[in-house]
Parts: structure tokens; sequence; C-alpha cells
């Protein structure tokens, strides 16, 4: 289509703006993908193939340190290997005694935060940020902290341990084999606490007051107000709050590479640490994402399982 | 009257009570900062003593004078400065995006999608790293800041859209409505009347994004091999590891990584803690 101007001369339309380009895209019935199609490319190009390439990798050999050993299928190898490697069993277990401990750790003393809190006494707002602090620190940082407070020789545990007479020398927390996994997860405990009563403290202030009421009008102490309407009301975000935080448990071994890289011995040592640094230290790729596939199946399997047992037990 | 009496004051020692034990928790979520932050204002032999000096006996700013001139610390946070900002860039234009089609949008697909988001969390981190490291190794994007950037965006893009998805849909759809019956098309409906009205929780949102970019260690380690694109959490790490740093620099470094995280986190919080909340109590 052209246009013609007064004096006669034809010109050509001015060409339209891609922004309004873009306008009239957006009137057709396929815009909702359109938005989408930038998050779509994004996350199966950085998370859906690699993954894809990942688990195609712990069927294949891979050393970066070993070339001569070429990149070959190796069916099975792997996960054979794997069921026969000791220090996978011991990671295993150490995973489960890690997430376990370090969730329910978090849990109680979160709900305990988050039952406080809900008093909305004076005070408690500045408290309830200050709280929230320690979730927002970086690993590096809250891990090195923690290692100068529990050093053996000048960290300030010790010093205070002793004062109070608990301890009759100073203690090397994170040599001690007895020592090093408790230690840890009271750093993690700490860094992680803030999350589950950041969502319980919300969950607890969107619960109707009239139940309350309700339940004291039917003469319910408070024992019994908690065991019959807190926690039934809290249910969900409990469960939905656990499943992420055992996810991030599981998956993330920055807190362990930071204080102890699994020692000391393998006393500390979790599954997603061990397949890090067989890929960090030994550059065995191969291996280690058989590895990360195991620790991704039965972390799938837990999510599923965990859901559908909560589910059952709503009914 | 005396049952009154016995009543509130039973409920003044319950308050006493409440208050002694969140200041206990306080201290106990607050201590390490604040241990760090003594210990790095102390000098070097004052750290390093028979008997422990709980309140600095000579205060001295020497530990962050080294750290920062006598190491590549600067140029460490440069570049996590310059890599959180790359995350934030990313997430915030392709996570706004999607989080309003998925919000405000109905569409064949759609709860498919939302799982899609939540699922792609549960991928472990070394189960990524390992294929990203030997793609990016192809793509010559390995130990760069913007190969760092992307592997960010495996986590932080679906937490971006899951945080806006609790804003957008506090935006009422009838303002939408009465922008399209004006003639306005849904383009413009979305840049002029929705997109205002999240800012708020658009700034928190990216704050969070940002926040979780400059903490970042794993990726960081595997993706990065020089100074060119290490970013400080690493760099640290390895200072710790390599040159036996002092505690009081390592304590002035951590302090200086922390400050900007708690300025933007204290700028933002409340709008973040609802952002962050929003999803958990509706569901």
């Amino acid at each position: 289509m052209a246009v013609v101007d007064h004096a006669g001369r034809v010109r050509p339309t001015p060409r339209r703006s891609w922004l309004g380009a873009i306008a009239d895209l957006s009137e057709t019935r396929y815009w909702a993908y359109w938005l989408l199609v930038p998050a779509l490319v994004l996350i199966l190009a950085v998370v859906l193939y690699p993954t894809v390439w990942g688990i195609g990798l712990s069927f294949r050999e891979m050393r970066l340190n070993r070339l001569d050993l070429g990149t070959g299928f190796v069916g099975l190898k792997h996960y054979r290997a794997l069921v026969e490697d000791p220090i996978f069993w011991l990671s295993l277990q150490n995973t489960v005694i890690w997430t376990v401990t370090a969730c329910v750790g978090e849990l109680l003393l979160g709900l305990a935060v988050a039952l406080l809190l809900n008093r909305e006494q004076r005070g408690f707002r500045v408290a309830a940020v200050l709280i929230l602090l320690p979730w927002f620190l970086p690993n590096v940082v809250a891990g090195h902290m923690w290692a100068l407070m529990l050093d053996p020789r000048l960290g300030v545990v010790n010093d205070l341990l002793v004062k109070v007479g608990i301890l009759s020398t100073y203690k090397a927390w994170f040599a001690d084999p007895n020592w090093a996994m408790a230690a840890a997860l009271l750093v993690e405990i700490w860094h992680g606490f803030p999350f589950f009563a950041l969502l319980l403290l919300a969950g607890l202030k969107a619960i109707p007051q009239d139940l309350y009421e309700a339940a004291a009008i039917d003469g319910a102490g408070p024992l019994t107000r908690f065991r019959y309407v807190t926690l039934p009301q809290l249910k969900t975000i409990i469960v939905a709050s656990v499943v992420l935080r055992v996810i991030s448990l599981v998956n993330s071994p920055d807190i362990l590479l930071i204080l102890t890289g699994g020692g000391p011995g393998r006393s500390t040592m979790v599954l997603s640490l061990y397949a890090f640094l067989k890929v960090n230290k030994e550059f065995n790729f191969g291996y280690g994402s058989a590895l990360a596939v195991v620790l991704f199946v039965l972390l799938m399997v837990f999510s599923y399982l965990y859901v559908r047992l909560a589910n059952v037990m709503k009914d | 009257m005396a049952r009154v009496g016995s009543m509130s004051r039973s409920k003044a020692i319950g308050d006493l009570l409440a208050q002694v034990a969140v200041w206990t928790i306080v201290l106990f979520a607050i201590f390490p900062i604040a241990w760090a932050f003594l210990i790095s204002l102390k000098p070097e032999e004052d750290i390093v003593t028979a008997t422990l000096q709980y309140i600095p006996r000579r205060i001295t700013f020497e530990n962050y004078v080294a750290i920062w001139t006598r190491s590549n610390f600067p140029t460490l946070i440069g570049n996590s400065i310059v890599t959180t900002l790359t995350t934030v860039a990313i997430c915030t234009v392709v996570g706004t995006l999607a989080s309003y089609a998925v919000t405000r949008y109905r569409f064949a697909g759609r709860r498919g999608l939302m799982m899609l988001f939540l699922v792609v969390r549960m991928f472990p981190a070394v189960m990524i790293i390992i294929p990203l490291f030997i793609l990016m190794r192809g793509l010559g994007l390995l130990d760069s800041r913007l190969g760092l950037a992307l592997a960010y965006t495996t986590f932080l893009l679906p937490v971006f859209i899951w945080m806006m998805k609790g804003f957008f849909e506090a935006v009422p759809n009838d303002l939408e409505d009465a922008a399209r019956i004006d003639g306005a098309s849904r383009l413009g409906a979305m840049v002029r009347v929705v997109l205002p009205l999240v800012v708020g929780g658009l700034v928190a949102t990216a704050v969070f994004i940002a926040i979780g970019a400059w903490n970042e260690f794993l990726f960081a380690l595997m993706l990065t091999t020089s100074t060119g694109s290490r970013t400080w959490p690493v760099g640290l790490q390895l200072m710790v590891g390599e040159f036996q740093l002092p505690w009081g620099s390592l304590a002035a470094g951590g302090i200086i990584s922390i400050v900007p995280v708690m300025i933007l986190f204290a700028l933002v919080q409340r709008a973040m803690v609802r952002g962050l909340t929003a999803g958990a109590v509706k569901s």
C-alpha cells in the first residue's frame, strides 16, 4: 500500500514502529505463548538440555584428566561401581542424617520462633527482621563466621563452654569425627531456621481468629488449641516448606564443602558433596554424573511419596 | 476480680517469658555477625591471644585496608557486581513476561508450565553443573561473567516467576479490562496499567534474586577459573585455603561482602517477605 500526498507524489507507507507490531501481536490468540518463549528457551537451554546431557554422561566415560580413555559408551559401569563403592553408601547414610536432623531442627526452632513472634508484643517487629538475617547471609561468610567461633585455639564457643564449666579443655570440633557432623549441623540450623520462621509466621497470621475464639468457648486450653486449631491450619505450609527445604538440603553441599570438605575421614561426606568433589577435584565427569542422577532420582521418589502421604493423611 | 487479676498476671508472665525467648533467639541469630565484626576491628596481635578479648581493646581499620588494597578483593567484588546485575537483568525481563503470562491469561498447558517451573528447582545443582561446564567450555562461556549469570538463571528464574506470580495476582483484573475497553492493546494494558502497580513487588523480587546471585558459591567455584570472572565467595574461600588469610582480613572481607546484602534487605524486606510468603499462605 502506498500513500499519495498532496503534491501528487507517491510515498511509501511510513514504517510502523516495532512497538506497534508487538502491540498487534498482543491481540493474537497466541500472545500468552509469545510471552513465555524467552523463559522456555532459557530453561530449555540451561536446565533441560544440560540435564538430559548429564544423564547421558552417566552412561559414558569422561575424565578430563584422562582423555586417553575417550568418551565412549560404558553402559551401567558407573552404576555398578557405585553399588560397590563404600563411600557412596556412607555418603547416602550421612545425607539422610544431615537432611533429617537439619530439617527437623530448623522446623522446630522455626515453629517456636513463629509462635513467639505471633504474640505481636512490643519490639517483635524488629526482632523478626533480625531473626531473618542469617537466611540471607552467603554460605561462605556463614561458614567462616562459625569457623572463627568454633576454632580449637581461639574460638569463642570453646572459651564460653570452658568458662561455664561444660568443657574442661578447648575442643577441635571439626577435627573430631564424632563432633564434626554435629558442629556442621549447628551452623546449618542457624542458617536455615529463619526460612521456616518466615513461612510459618505468615501461616499463623492467616489463621482466622474466630477459630480460636470458638475453641476457647468450648473450653479448649492453649495446648488443645495448638493441637486442634493451629497445627491442622498450618499443615499445608509445613508440608510444602519441608519439601522445599529437604530439596535444598539434599542438593547443596556448600556449607559442608566450606566447613569440613567432607572430613575428617569421611564423617561429613554427603552425596551431593561426593559428586561435586568427584567432578571438581578428580575430574571424573562420568562417575560424578552417575552420583548426581542417583541423587536426583532419590529426591524425586522422596518428594512424590511425601506429598502423596501428606495428601492421604488429609483425607 | 481475683480471677481477672490472676489472668492478667499469668499473661504478664507469659509476655515476659516470650520477650526473653525471642531476644535469646535474636542473640543466637546475630551473634556470629557481631562477633565477626568485632574481630574485623581488632589488630591481629589482639586476635591471637592467650586469653580471649571480648571487647576490642584497640580499634583499627587495618584489616579492611589490608583486604581491599593487598589482595584482589576489589576485582572479585567487581566481578560479582557485573554477574549479579546481569542475572537480575535476565531474570527481570524474561521472568516478568513469563510470570505475567501464567498469572493473567488462561491457556492450554498453563498448569503444566507452573509445575515445570517448580520441578526445575528440584534438579540437583551438581547434576546441572557437570554438563553446563562442558557445554560452556564448547561455547566459550566458561570462565565468563555472562556464562555464570546464565548458570544462575537455572535456579533463580523459577524463583522469580513464582514470586512475581503472587504480586501479579494481587492486581484486580477489572483495571486491565477497563484499559482494554478504552482501546488499549494487551501490550498497552500490561505496560501502562499492570506493571506500574507491581513495581514494589518487582523491586523486592529483583533484590531477592540479586542476593541469591551475589551469595552463590558452588556454580562459581566450578565455572570460573581465573580472576577475570571469579566472584568474591570463591575468591575469599581460595584466599583462606591457599594464602592462610589472617583472621582479621577474613572477617573484614566477610563484613564488606555482606554489607550490600544487609542494606538491600533492610530497604525492601517488608515487600520481600510478602512476596516470599504469598504463595505459601494462599495454597
